[in-house]
């Protein structure tokens, strides 16, 4: 019975669309010409133009397919995609989700206030499955333009942390076969594991014979930290290049020996340029002023 | 003399490569180990490398293979030097094991003659 009952609302509210489309894709164009064009310059006049048409055309298939509250139907989601996309295309351009939202709205009261020119030939009834059927679409559809602005958001701060972590942590190659690893910031230990792989990687790569691991700029270390910062010291040894560590700060080598952790097997050095110098020595370079 | 699960190959006075081939089989270890140490023992070897290349991972037991085979060509007076450790099998050992190997590393073979001049 209820089906029968949405089938008729969305075959009446289709069948509305239909005799009114013209004014519903000029009231929505001019909208979004409002608040994406002009000096907004988030979509060009053309672009507004095709998704108008497109979303009319896609709810004129939703209100067409078996069951237009089914949300798991194909034509559900080519809307659901429809507006998924267009929020990726407006949110890259610098637009704000509240305005989309607010002209999705918009685009709700459009079509309730087209249903409410045609009072001849609906009942209450109908109506109030209409009005059901139109708020339950536009949720959701307010629902996927969120998880477009999450996604987008979520994809930004990754690609930033991730340029924040190359320069954060950048490994040099400062002489043939000498890599240097000058940590600043904090280190966590998802980052320090992220630098072992990257430093052991680059050691395979340039067949490094030593790293010189400066932690001048690091403010502080935890007991975890400290492990791994032993962990990648030990990995690099293993690999057969020599691993020293420089710039200790006083505050974090009374932090080490409190934490007990067993610093035997490490070469340090007070300073970056005491570390290359060892680094140096023990590869046989020698580094002297130029006699005049 | 050839041994099952291995290549083991003179490359120059006193130096042997030995390369493990997919079939080496770990659980027969003491046998392996006497046969290796048998050929580097009649050819005077005073150098073993391990070619650790194909070993993306090394685990506890495969450590304890090195540890044993590196263990007895000391007591023969001959240096295991582990050769090609791949980043990933450096970085799981490090994560287990708290101990100095009883055998040397070297990024490659040119790598280790080099420091060692």
């Amino acid at each position: 019975m209820a089906q029968e009952k949405s089938t008729s609302a969305s075959a009446k509210l289709t069948e509305l669309l239909k005799l009114q489309v013209g004014s519903i894709s000029e009231t929505i164009e001019k909208e979004g010409r409002t608040i994406f064009g002009g000096s907004n310059n988030l979509l060009g006049t053309d672009e507004i133009t095709d998704f108008c048409i497109e979303f009319l055309q896609l709810l004129v298939a939703l209100l067409e397919s078996r069951d237009p509250h089914d949300d798991g139907s194909p034509q559900f989601h080519a809307l659901e995609m429809f507006f998924n996309g267009l929020s990726k295309q407006i949110l890259v351009r610098g637009g704000r989700v509240e305005d989309l939202v607010r002209y999705i709205q918009f685009m709700q009261r459009t079509l309730i206030e087209a249903l409410a020119h045609d009072k001849k030939n609906t009942t209450v009834d109908d109506t109030r499955d209409a009005l059901l059927f139109l708020s339950g679409t536009f949720n959701e559809l307010i629902l996927a333009v969120f998880q477009a602005y999450l996604d987008e958001k979520e994809r930004t701060i990754n690609a930033q942390e991730a340029e924040l972590r190359e320069t954060a942590t950048p490994i040099t190659e400062i002489w043939d076969g000498v890599l240097t690893l000058p940590i600043i910031g904090t280190l966590d230990s998802n980052r320090t594991m992220l630098v072992m792989e990257a430093l052991l990687n680059r050691i395979a790569k340039e067949h490094a014979n030593a790293v010189v691991m400066d932690l001048t700029g690091v403010k502080n270390i935890d007991s975890q930290v400290s492990h791994h910062l032993i962990q990648m010291m030990r990995a690099v040894q293993l690999m057969g290049a020599d691993a020293i560590l420089t710039g200790i700060r006083p505050e974090i080598a009374r932090a080490l020996t409190s934490l007990n952790i067993d610093m035997s097997g490490v070469t340090t050095r007070a300073s970056l340029s005491d570390g290359l110098k060892e680094a140096f020595r023990r590869m046989g370079i020698q580094v002297s002023h130029k006699a005049i | 003399m050839s041994i099952p699960g291995l290549h083991l190959t003179q490359i120059g006075s006193g130096d042997f490569l030995l390369e493990p081939s997919r079939s080496l089989n770990i659980c027969d270890q003491d046998q392996l180990i006497e046969r290796i140490a048998t050929r580097l023992q009649q050819a005077r070897a005073s150098r073993l490398y391990y070619d650790l290349a194909e070993q993306a991972i090394i685990d506890p037991v495969y450590y304890a293979w090195l540890n044993a085979l590196a263990r007895t060509t000391g007591a023969i007076n001959v240096r295991m030097v582990c050769v090609h450790m791949q980043p990933t099998a450096a970085f799981a050992l490090a994560q287990f094991t708290h101990e100095i190997p009883a055998f040397e590393t070297a990024l490659d073979i040119s790598g280790w003659q080099r420091t060692e001049q």
